[in-house]
């Protein structure tokens, strides 16, 4: 086919699409193909948020959470009146936190996403966009193939060409001319969809617009071509998990299980279809209030609470199949606790500054102008691929395969040294038992639990005004850290309980990362790059929580190794400093800084 | 609705002891030409009509029993979507197996196909089986790519090829089951960089095949 005839061919299936849209369910009769339409028996099967289950429902909301939420929309409505107010405002975080009531939502939210203000600053633009897209839009059969696969099994979508059906199509297809960078991107039916739950089309098209464009949501960084937000949002997200569940992040190295395998979706539509629905909204509620710092909290909460049991499945299939479909169903724990979990998971993230990637690079913010017409060019129109990929394109899949790369060489290293520490040191790491548990399911690593081998040569002193005694390190020893194989320490920390440090966060000290500071002690470990290379001697988690025993408050200790300036040239030793506050401290190797994390003292031992 | 297996892949209940053998395979082609729904099909016999479409990437996973051995498949079905390509890498490298699926009642998918069998020849393992599939069989009468065209390409590439259908179950289990076959059982057998043979059955706790593709 020439370009003329192609060009005539994309245009008719777009009007034909289009018109379909137009006419509806009641105008299609007989021209829908029968397995279009599910049948479903919908008594008793159709739960509260309108969707449709494939059996009856275990049971009704108890009547005293239903007597608690009709308390709660008295409440609410008088905040409704009195929005802009400061009690409102300075009610609304613990109300939100609460759950917004569901008949209320539809208010709340656009409230909170201030729609009516950028609704009535853009009079008649939505459906200028429409029209456009009727004309332009190059996106039409990707998002007609997704209206028909989107929540199928609410009764709003269930029908094919129903209303709800219809609109979401036209939010889409408009959205994809008032964002000409964006277009559509799958994912984006979903945000849309659970929108329209709630709003009318044209609402629903200026929430979706918020969430794309205004600096709290920014999702259009998620979007673009190139997903940048989304790599750096999941380097963040490993930050985390290196930082607070190292064996966690060693459990998932070890089956290569990347977060991008299983994360997407978190930050891509906000946990929909990854944990229960009465959950998502309730996330939403949040999110819509607090913005992006919640998807991050969120996705940190999830493996939070559900790490014990992810550390026990030993498969790739089976952990991908705990957190994206188990939680799903079923996230085994009661809503209003998830969210109490993932406002201290905030709390928790905010001390530790890990709440926040930073702000917004320049590519990850929308470049040309919201709402402006800009004509597709031949190939779009035709609907060809590009035939080069783009410079973030580009980027974009270099950063995957590296990590990709980096992966596999972790894991290689791993079963490497998972064979040494089973070979070296099998009558000792047997009974090492693994427990970096998280603060919220409570857990301690006690002395006992601890055993050590001196295998490393270290020698310790330290510098400046040091409190010998308090601060010096002994460690002359080689703790595997987890009998269960992720096992890789070459190093450990022998540091006696110090007065000094036992109150952490009582008096905060702004934060200490220069190597010259006081309480510097210098390690000198044997090198061996395979079993204890500073990436992999993982720090357990911060534990914010009391300690059955007073002695053994945790402490942070910041991980170096030894750069050029400190005359220690190409080495092995690693110089640990002590500050004197629980703050994040870089590592850094020659110079650089690597990665941000802790050391932290539940790996302390007693010196004898 | 979903319509039950009509059969095939057996499952290894109560199997004796076999060699297991564990590869990744992954599912590419342009969105909406039934990647997910084969997976389905093939993982849990059953059909969606309204099959949600996938975002990022699914995972799944099945085992299939050949005379001696036990192959369990990793499945990584992942987005058509063009903007998604950039991100395919993570899906295919160090897969040892993919399947590359095209709509036969339209033709660009088909043109979208060959570029990513193209793009594996270039980009992933050496070793790497591809199996081509013309998928929704079952729409013949709306047909654009003649079977013929298909077969000759898939020949021309070395690759496996069948015509599908996720909607009737024709040639699903097959198209699995013929790259089991042709994937190689033993752990020398692979390409470059580890991604070539198989991998034993999970490492660590999970019991090990005494045997496993020795
Ligand atoms: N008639 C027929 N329809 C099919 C067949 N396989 C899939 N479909 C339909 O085609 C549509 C798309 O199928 P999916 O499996 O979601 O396609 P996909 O390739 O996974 O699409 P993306 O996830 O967007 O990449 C769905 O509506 C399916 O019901 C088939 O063999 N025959
Ligand atoms: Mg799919």
């Amino acid at each position: 086919m020439n370009e003329e005839a192609l060009l005539a061919r994309a245009s008719e299936e777009r009007e034909r699409i289009f018109q379909r849209y137009e006419r509806g369910r009641e105008n299609l009769a007989g021209q829908i193909d029968p397995w279009e339409d599910p049948e479903f028996e919908e008594y008793h099967k159709t739960d509260r948020y309108g969707f449709i289950h494939d059996e009856r429902l275990p049971q009704k909301t108890a009547p005293q959470k239903i007597n608690i939420e009709v308390e709660r929309e008295k409440k609410w409505v008088k905040m409704l009146a009195t929005w802009d107010s400061p009690t409102t405002k300075e009610k609304l975080h613990r109300r939100i936190y609460k759950g917004i009531p569901n008949s209320l939502r539809i208010k709340i939210w656009c409230k909170l996403l201030d729609v009516n203000r950028i609704k009535s600053d853009n009079p008649g633009k939505y459906h200028e966009m429409l029209r456009l897209a009727k004309q332009w839009s190059t996106d039409v059969r990707q998002i007609d193939s997704d209206v028909n696969r989107q929540f199928r099994e609410h009764q709003f979508y269930r029908e094919r060409y129903s209303e709800k059906q219809c609109s979401l199509f036209n939010v889409l297809c408009a959205y994809s001319m008032y964002n000409s960078e964006v277009g559509y991107c799958q994912g984006m039916s979903g945000l849309a969809g659970v929108l329209l739950m709630y709003m009318d089309e044209e609402d629903a098209f200026w929430a979706l617009a918020v969430l794309l464009s205004d600096r709290k949501y920014l999702m259009h960084g998620l979007y673009i071509e190139g997903f940048p937000k989304l790599t750096r949002f999941l380097e963040h997200h490993d930050r985390i998990l290196t930082k607070f569940m190292p064996k966690l992040k060693v459990h998932f190295d070890k089956f290569g299980l990347d977060a991008i395998l299983y994360s997407l979706k978190w930050f891509f539509v906000v946990f929909v279809e990854r944990v229960p629905f009465s959950l998502c909204l309730r996330v939403w509620d949040i999110y819509l209030l607090d913005g992006e710092r919640v998807v991050t909290a969120m996705a940190y909460t999830i493996l939070k609470l559900h790490k014990k049991a992810i550390m026990k499945l030993n498969d790739m299939d089976l952990i991908v199949n705990y957190i994206q479909v188990k939680l799903h169903k079923d996230f085994g724990f009661e809503d209003d606790i998830v969210i109490y979990h993932l406002e201290r998971s905030m709390d928790e993230l905010r001390r530790a500054k890990l709440d926040y990637p930073g702000p917004p690079p320049p590519n990850e913010l929308p470049k040309r102008q919201l709402g402006m017409f800009v004509e597709p060019d031949k190939k779009s129109k035709i609907g060809q691929r590009a035939e080069n990929f783009s410079e973030t394109e580009k980027q974009t899949r270099a950063t995957v395969i590296l990590r990709r790369e980096k992966a596999a060489m972790e894991l290689q290293e791993l079963r490497v040294s998972q064979s040494d520490t089973v070979s070296d040191h099998s009558g000792v790491a047997a009974n090492v038992r693994c427990d970096d548990s998280v603060s919220a399911l409570g857990s301690r690593r006690s002395l006992a639990d601890t055993s050590v081998t001196s295998t490393a040569d270290l020698s310790v002193f330290s510098s400046g005004r040091s409190h010998a005694p308090e601060n010096s390190l002994d460690t002359h020893s080689n703790v595997s850290d987890d009998g269960t194989g992720s096992g890789i320490g070459g190093l450990s920390i022998q540091r006696a309980p110090s007065t000094a440090h036992s109150t952490p966060r009582a008096t905060p000290h702004p934060p200490s990362v220069s190597p010259l500071s006081d309480d510097i002690v210098r390690i000198h470990v044997t090198y061996n790059p395979l079993a204890a290379s500073p990436s992999h001697l993982h720090p357990s988690p911060a534990k914010y929580k009391s300690y059955s025993d007073e002695h053994h408050k945790p402490i942070s200790l910041g991980f170096y190794t030894s750069n050029g300036a400190s005359n220690l040239s190409s080495d092995n030793r690693i110089r640990i400093q002590v500050p004197s506050e629980e703050l994040l401290t870089p590592v850094v190797d020659s110079g650089r800084i690597i990665t941000q994390r802790y050391i932290e003292s539940q790996d302390m031992y007693d010196l004898k | 609705m979903a319509t039950n297996r009509t059969g095939g892949a057996q499952r290894p209940n109560g199997a004796p002891q076999t060699k297991v053998c564990q590869f990744k395979l992954v599912l590419l082609g342009e969105s909406a030409v039934g990647k997910s729904s084969l997976v389905l099909r093939f993982v849990k016999g059953q059909f969606h009509e309204y099959q949600e479409s996938t975002i990022g990437a699914a995972f799944l996973t099945q085992t299939v029993c050949l005379d001696d051995t036990t192959v369990k498949f990793e499945i990584w079905d992942t987005a058509g979507q063009e903007r998604y390509h950039s991100l395919a890498p993570m899906y295919y490298r160090g897969a040892q197996a993919a399947i590359v699926v095209y709509d036969i009642t339209n033709q660009d998918t088909f043109g979208r196909a060959k570029n990513w069998v193209k793009e594996l020849q270039r980009q992933a393992s050496p070793s790497i089986v591809i199996a081509l599939a013309g998928n929704k069989s079952d729409l013949a009468a709306k047909r654009m790519v003649e079977f013929e065209e298909a077969q000759a390409y898939a020949d021309e590439n070395g690759l496996l090829f069948m015509e599908t259908s996720a909607k009737t179950a024709m040639n699903v289990n097959d198209i699995f089951l013929a790259i089991a076959n042709k994937l190689p059982k033993s752990e020398s057998g692979g390409g470059a960089g580890g991604a070539g043979g198989a991998r034993r059955l999970a490492d660590g706790d999970t019991p090990r095949a005494s045997s496993c593709c020795k």
